[in-house]
């Protein structure tokens, strides 16, 4: 028997410095320089840059503190641990579109793929040009991208990870003669477990809870889990600090908890921030809190091979198609568990069997949708509730892009392919993609996900137009910062966690540079 | 959250599963409804309360639907629970659609996370993920610990303002 190398002590059990629900037993107050609603993208690494700087940082999070060893194969249980409202949040529209967000400490980083991509050019000169920020263009934001790719991480696969499913996407792209290329990921020799969005079992994935997390905590900062922010306490339009409780293991309100600091900070995630500044009776005087929701709708083919594929045997999207990138259109393949695809499919019975028998043949190509329209936010006796309509011509662009996708995937050999549209029957051919076009395809019937939430707090200069400066500072309040996905003035076109990242460490440095205005 | 199905609820999902399901499935009945209670407990309070409310107005509302002779759904037999799910799937409001859709959902996804239905598939990821999580330590042992050293390396982004409260996690 082979001895292993033992993987990191960090991973298998809780740091010092966390606090879970089982060791608070009765009220507790806190005081710190610095307190941080949320642990995932934004949250931590602020929590990480300020703590090292020597600030005293504590970390408010209602999820609970997960290890390495809690993550299995095991999608449906995770997805009940893990992710928010057990996976099944929707924001109403029409489609309803449902979305996703991690509740655990490392936050949605937890569950995410892992995808690592810089904002590109044209949003950071829109965001400077229409937003007026200043100081985020592609050459302002370089040495924070590359500081955030140090510390998770960011490398291309190793080619033994990469499977069957995502060889033939890039045939297919190959094949088309289309720009494909290699995913940029934050992993350390990812072997291709395939379970990312459940938590990656081999600590492979260098998630906010194995990046920034073990960090913060190593430079000083405090983490307090599975507790729940109700309100940031205000004097005045000045931040004090919060006020939450204790979620108990059956989900119920426990002790409370305070915190009393010098600047608060929510990173709860785009539908969390604005509920929580409304639920503290923050008024943005642009009226915009809640408001410019955009989600990067998404859509999946199933395209069933002839040959064994295996999907779940190496890295999710090992491959990004960049060809329709200017049209806001990315493609990837992306396997999921039978549950879960059988979930989002439409036929049941037995054409649902039909379908799922091929499993093994089986590849699910997703895309990304860089949307046109917003949503928004309203908090109604105290929780976030989405509204999104899909725009017209974004749900143009979803079928166009599935059927150039479904191109793609016929060209890489695929014999049939299921729509993410119900009522339109199975695809056979490439002619029949074409004839996509001439469906009359309702909004209604399309099965629209995300997992991409942003803009709800939006950052710029104007106090007029956004919620935060270009800093994520509130308007109109002290000592109150927004640090997550709420912050982008548009969306970005391709996965967020880096730009978050990003924005989060600028932030950090504005904090520290003007540290005399927080003392 | 813990949640158990009302015998209603659970009467009502039993007779849906051969017409969510293929027959394949008929025989993990049980389990399913049950996996269907663990999903429902994990959802939002106000939106398994709708569902239940749905569920409970899907059966009920049965007994005027012409067809199925005054019986509750929960009572019709096979061929007449497939059509009366059908008239929701393609029901008049958003609400009737949404409802089968939705309950439908639970019951593939608890069907095709159940063991059974994943080993006829062939998917077999814990196999897949162990091999793999030991051959990532075997070969890239010396890179993952340097990572993870580096991880806790001094790089402040600013000079500190004062010493961090360092603290050995590791
Ligand atoms: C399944 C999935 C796959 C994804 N894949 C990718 C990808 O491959 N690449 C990529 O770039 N992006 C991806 N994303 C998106 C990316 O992970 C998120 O955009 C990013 O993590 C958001 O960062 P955030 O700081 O805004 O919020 P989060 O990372 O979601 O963190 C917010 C945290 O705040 C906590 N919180 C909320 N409210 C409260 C409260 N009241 N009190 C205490 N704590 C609270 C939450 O529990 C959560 O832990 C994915 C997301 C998901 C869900
Ligand atoms: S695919 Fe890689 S990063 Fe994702 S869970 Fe598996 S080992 Fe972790």
């Amino acid at each position: 028997m082979v001895a292993l190398p033992r993987p990191a002590v960090r991973q298998e059990r809780i740091p010092a410095g966390v606090t879970t629900r089982d060791a608070i037993h009765g009220e507790l107050v806190l005081d710190a320089d610095v307190v941080i609603v949320g642990s995932g993208a934004g949250g931590a690494t602020l929590a990480a840059e300020l703590a090292e700087c020597g600030l005293d940082v504590v970390i408010v999070e209602e999820g609970r503190y997960y290890t390495t060893r809690d993550f299995t194969a095991d999608a449906s249980a995770a997805v009940r641990a893990l992710y928010r409202d057990g996976g099944a949040s929707m924001a109403i529209g029409d489609p309803p579109v449902l979305f996703q967000e991690g509740r655990a400490v490392g936050g949605s980083t937890v569950i995410n793929g892992g995808m690592s991509w810089r904002t590109p050019e044209r949003i950071l000169d829109r965001w400077w040009r229409e937003a007026a920020i200043d100081g985020v263009r592609a050459k302002d934001l370089e040495p924070y991208f590359a500081r955030v790719e140090k510390r998770i991480h960011v490398a291309y696969q190793d080619p033994e990870s990469i499977g069957e499913d995502n060889h033939l996407l890039k045939r297919g792209a190959d094949a088309m003669g289309w720009k494909v290329i290699p995913n940029l990921r934050n992993q350390v020799h990812c072997p291709g477990s395939n379970n990312c969005a459940f938590g990656c079992p081999t600590g492979a994935k260098q998630s906010a809870l194995v990046s920034y997390i073990p960090r913060a905590l190593h430079f000083g900062a405090r983490l307090l889990s599975d507790v729940k922010v109700d309100r940031i306490t205000m004097h005045g339009k000045r931040a004090t600090g919060i006020v939450g409780r204790v979620v108990g293991a059956d989900g119920r309100p426990g002790h409370r908890v305070s915190v009393r600091a010098k600047l608060v900070v929510a990173a709860c995630g785009a539908i969390q921030t604005p509920a929580l500044l409304a639920r503290s009776g923050v008024r943005s005087p642009s009226g915009r809190l809640g408001h410019n929701l955009s989600l990067h709708p998404n859509v999946k083919l199933t395209a069933v091979f002839d040959q064994p594929v295996r999907g779940w045997e190496g890295v999710h999207q090992a491959f990004q198609v960049r060809e329709f990138e200017g049209e806001g259109l990315l493609f990837a393949a992306v396997n999921i568990p039978p549950g879960i695809l059988a979930m989002t499919s439409h036929p049941r019975g037995a054409a649902l069997h039909a379908l799922m028998q091929d499993y093994d043949k089986t590849v699910v190509a997703g895309m990304l949708c860089e949307d046109t329209s917003t949503g928004r936010v309203r908090t109604i006796a105290g929780r976030p509730q989405a509204f999104y309509q899909l725009a017209e011509f974004d749900a143009h662009k979803l079928i166009r892009g599935v059927a150039l996708l479904a191109e793609l995937l016929f060209a890489a050999g695929a014999r049939r392919i299921a729509t993410p549209f119900a009522g339109v029957p199975e695809l056979t051919s490439a002619d029949d993609t074409r004839a996509l076009y001439a469906h009359t395809i309702p909004r209604r019937a399309m099965e629209v996900v995300t997992v991409h939430m942003m803009g709800t707090a939006a950052m710029g200069s104007d106090r007029a137009r956004a919620v935060t400066d270009g800093h994520g500072l509130v308007h109109d309040a002290d000592r109150l910062m927004v640090c997550d996905a709420s912050l982008f003035p548009t969306p970005i076109g391709v996965n967020p966690m880096e730009t978050i990242m990003a924005l989060a460490t600028r932030a950090a440095a504005h904090i520290l540079d003007n540290h005399h205005q927080f003392a | 959250m813990t949640y158990a199905h009302s015998p209603l609820t659970a009467a009502l999902l039993h007779s849906l599963v051969p017409v969510v399901l293929p027959p394949e499935a008929n025989d993990l009945a049980d389990d399913v409804v049950a996996h269907v209670a663990l999903t429902m407990g994990a959802l939002p309070t106000n939106f398994r309360r709708a569902l239940i409310t749905g569920l409970y107005g899907y059966d009920t509302l049965a007994v005027a639907w012409a067809p199925g002779g005054r019986r509750r759904a929960h009572q019709l037999p096979a061929d007449l629970a497939e059509a009366y799910y059908v008239s929701w799937e393609h029901g008049p409001t958003p609400a009737h659609q949404q409802l089968a859709k939705g309950v439908g959902q639970l019951i593939k996804l608890a069907c095709y996370e159940h063991p059974a239905m994943q080993a006829a598939l062939g998917y077999t990821p814990a196999a897949w993920i162990d091999k793999v999580t030991r051959r990532r330590l075997e070969v890239y042992g010396a890179d993952i610990a340097r990572q993870e050293r580096s991880l806790i390396e001094p790089d402040p982004l600013r000079p500190p303002i004062k010493a961090p409260r360092a603290r050995e996690v590791v």
